[in-house]
């Protein structure tokens, strides 16, 4: 039997729910080339200060915030962005090296680089004897 | 007091419908105008103070010298051009896509001072009113 919220004291209420910022999935594309996977995200409004980018286990993940805040003087007139932050998130496998990956922003597209895993490259074995 | 209205201009392709406003509410802002079959417009928000009106632009990924920014009429216009090559194809002609953006101004602007800054891939335009429209004080004494 489940205790009236009402008459339950405010010790055993359970915490509010921690505050969280809304995060929205940026758009981003996938290419690939000879050496290495290439992922551009559109990120404006976040700076290099407010972006990180962690790879944790099998997942990549792409954390950018949005900290720009309008001036108090302005008032919003009109709004079409998202007051959101980014949240990227993707799974890498073992085609991926994951200790070379590299991430540049430029201008509000972050650009992330996986090199290719070298033991996916063809190599030649060579016969002992 | 002069009231001012603002007339923005919907997008110009089609994405009038609520669901599709809804859908935007979930995903981010940027329609990619060269990576899918969308194509077009940019978000725009609008401000506006005692001196000026501001207009902030989401466009990642531009070079300053591909924005253009232009005000004729009452109406400001933001022009992007990007020129992509393929990645896998280094002969390939590159593909040049342009999107475009016309806002509905209010009127009494200084066309003079407008000023534009690129920074994070926001394109912020600051147009200030004339000084006869801002809003004055004007002490009254009481006899």
């Amino acid at each position: 039997m489940t205790q009236d919220p009402t008459t339950t004291p405010l010790a055993e209420k359970p915490a509010a729910a921690p505050q969280t910022r809304f995060t929205v999935t940026p758009r981003y594309r996938v290419e690939e080339n000879a050496d290495a996977y290439v992922i551009t995200a559109d990120v404006p409004g976040a700076a290099a200060t407010d972006v990180e980018t962690i790879v944790d286990g099998e997942k990549l993940v792409v954390n950018a915030r949005r900290n720009w805040i309008a001036p108090e003087a302005w008032t919003l007139v009109h709004r079409e962005t998202a007051r959101a932050d980014y949240r990227l998130v993707l799974e890498l496998d073992r085609r991926v090296n994951r200790d070379a990956i590299k991430a540049q922003l430029t201008q509000g597209v972050l650009t992330l680089t996986l090199p290719k895993a070298g033991e996916l490259k063809p190599r030649k074995i060579e016969i002992a004897g | 007091m002069k009231l001012i209205r603002f007339r923005p201009t919907t997008p110009t392709f089609n994405q009038g419908t609520l669901l599709a406003e809804l859908d935007r509410l979930f995903d981010a802002g940027f329609p990619a105008f060269n990576r899918g079959p969308t194509f077009g417009a940019f978000p725009v928000d609008i401000y506006q103070d005692g001196d000026a009106v501001n207009v902030c632009a989401e466009l990642p990924g531009f070079r300053k010298e591909d924005l253009h920014v232009k005000v004729a009429d009452d109406i400001l216009t933001i022009t992007g051009h990007l020129t992509t090559a393929d990645a896998k194809d280094k002969d390939a002609p590159k593909t040049e896509t342009t999107i475009e953006r016309a806002i509905a101004l209010p009127e009494n602007l200084n066309y003079d001072k407008v000023a534009a800054a690129y920074e994070n891939g926001v394109l912020t335009v600051t147009l200030p009113k004339r000084d006869e429209v801002k809003p004055k004080t004007v002490a009254i004494e009481v006899k």
